[in-house]
């Protein structure tokens, strides 16, 4: 069930890790990934993020649960900047994301437009609501940002997204708009295109919630290849089997605030706060684990 | 068939007013339709002020019959020294008249595209300008084409109102008809039938592209 061959067919174009993946040295010592530190955001007088901060090595999989509101979208949403934030810094491979701080004086400044979209391409995101583009069939989807963004040449960026179709095993779609598709084919085209910008980190936001129950399936399988292939990921989910099979590391949200983070065994089995034990306990009771 | 005797015999004369009534249009059409999509623009992404400016125009121009500004602009023009033939002064007012219709319909094309079209779009790293042209516009496009094609029919129509400046088109031309054949129940029902076959042409248009526009929603 462990690592792909090296040969094998890879999610991942550059393979960012040599040998294992970092299953049980998350963040000790390793160069992070992705360091978000103290971020603040508040829609008004709603405080939304208050002081968030988590960092995810290369290579490591966190999944980021937590009751409904509590900011998990949104602490998503800031790293590629799709939301703002009022304070704390992002950077992903230690490139500052979306405001860099001025050395002299101190203050964040924000980057230009430009600065920002070029960050975005290094930062893959999947939504909830697949969200692919509906007059561009699933290859077009696939080779739009590649080409037009990266300037990827055309046969190439065709051929990379028909192997990554293949590797969600939707290879005989390529030419279907995305209408003509399930929710889980278009989700699994969404993940395609995310991975067909080469990006060092993927995020998924509650990839799974709106599909049907028996497509959830298909789905997880893909995300589960690609944390197998060594890929960083962030996972927003109310999936706790996949928690707990595939997170190098959990965190527990609520309020705006991360309330605990650990790995899946202790988070399950032996959480130190009691949110966590009663979040979880619904779910331990029924698959008695 | 011999009470259309009159009809038949000057159907020719209709057919060069209908000409005129679709030269008119088409001269229109084009200029509203780019003035629109600039407005519609200014209306989505511009500043405060010329958004203002925008709105205040577009309150003038629906609170106005198109009539009384051709009239109007047909009186005033002399006035202000600007020499412009009658056929370009009517293509001006039906085209700013119209133009704020079209941006109405082509902003209204780019609002209803759901925040998460923008959000995928950003998050590939697509800068504005290149989202706009390959992701909202060509969706934006194909929802607004439908209303675009009436407000096309509505503008054809429209133009008759000019035969009041003195422009000569196809209702026109059928006054000009009745005057000497006193038969305006005749002639009219031609005038009407070339109205309706132009018109229901471009409905038909509307409809196919109405239906296009549901593949792929």
């Amino acid at each position: 069930m462990d690592g792909t061959l090296s040969d094998a067919p890879s999610l991942v174009t550059s393979a960012p890790l040599t040998g294992a993946p970092a299953i049980d040295a998350p963040s000790a010592g390793a160069r992070p990934m992705l360091a978000m530190t103290g971020i603040v955001k508040s829609f008004g007088t709603n405080h939304v993020l208050r002081g968030v901060s988590l960092s995810v090595a290369a290579g490591e999989v966190v999944v980021v649960i937590g009751p409904s509101g509590s900011g998990k979208t949104t602490l998503l949403r800031c790293v590629n900047l799709l939301e703002d934030y009022q304070e704390g810094t992002v950077t992903v491979d230690g490139a500052p994301i979306g405001y860099r701080i001025d050395p002299r004086s101190g203050q964040r400044l924000r980057m230009s437009e430009r600065d920002i979209a070029a960050s975005r391409e290094t930062i893959g995101i999947v939504f909830q609501s697949y969200n692919l583009f509906p007059h561009m069939t699933a290859l077009q989807n696939i080779v739009a940002a590649p080409v037009r963004v990266k300037g990827v040449p055309l046969a190439k960026a065709d051929a990379r997204a028909r192997e990554l179709l293949s590797l969600v095993g939707l290879s005989d779609k390529a030419q279907e708009y995305p209408v003509r598709l399930s929710g889980g084919q278009q989700q699994r085209v969404a993940i395609a295109r995310a991975l067909a910008m080469d990006p060092k980190l993927m995020m998924f936001d509650e990839v799974t919630s709106a599909l049907d129950p028996e497509l959830v399936g298909e789905v997880l399988a893909a995300m589960q290849q690609l944390a197998r292939d060594g890929m960083t990921m962030v996972v927003v989910t109310h999936e706790m089997s996949f928690a707990r099979d595939v997170a190098d590391r959990i965190v527990f949200m609520e309020g705006g605030v991360i309330v605990e983070e650990g790995k899946p065994d202790q988070m399950f089995f032996a959480p130190r706060t009691e949110r966590v034990r009663q979040f979880l306990k619904r779910y331990n009771d029924r698959y008695r684990i | 068939m011999k009470t259309f005797a009159p009809l038949l015999h000057s159907y020719w004369y209709l057919f060069r007013g209908a000409e005129m009534t679709l030269l008119m249009a088409g001269a229109s059409v084009l200029p509203a339709t780019a003035l629109g999509a600039v407005l519609a623009l200014v209306h989505v992404f511009g500043r405060r002020t010329a958004r203002s400016a925008l709105q205040i125009y577009l309150f003038i121009v629906r609170g106005i019959p198109l009539l009384v500004l051709l009239t109007f602009v047909y009186y005033l023009l002399p006035l202000t020294g600007i020499d412009l033939p009658p056929f370009w002064g009517v293509v001006m007012v039906m085209s700013l008249y119209y133009a704020a219709f079209m941006s109405e319909v082509f902003r209204a094309g780019i609002e209803s595209l759901p925040q998460a079209q923008w959000d995928a779009a950003r998050s590939l790293g697509m800068t504005r300008h290149l989202m706009l042209r390959i992701v909202i516009f060509p969706q934006a496009l194909r929802l607004a084409a439908p209303p675009f094609v009436s407000l096309c029919v509505s503008l054809v129509k429209a133009t008759s109102l000019v035969s009041i400046v003195g422009l000569w088109e196809l209702t026109m031309a059928s006054r000009e008809v009745v005057e000497r054949t006193l038969a305006p129940f005749q002639i009219f029902i031609g005038a009407a039938l070339i109205y309706f076959c132009i018109c229901y042409t471009l409905a038909l248009y509307g409809r196919y592209l109405e239906r296009r526009s549901l593949v792929g929603h």
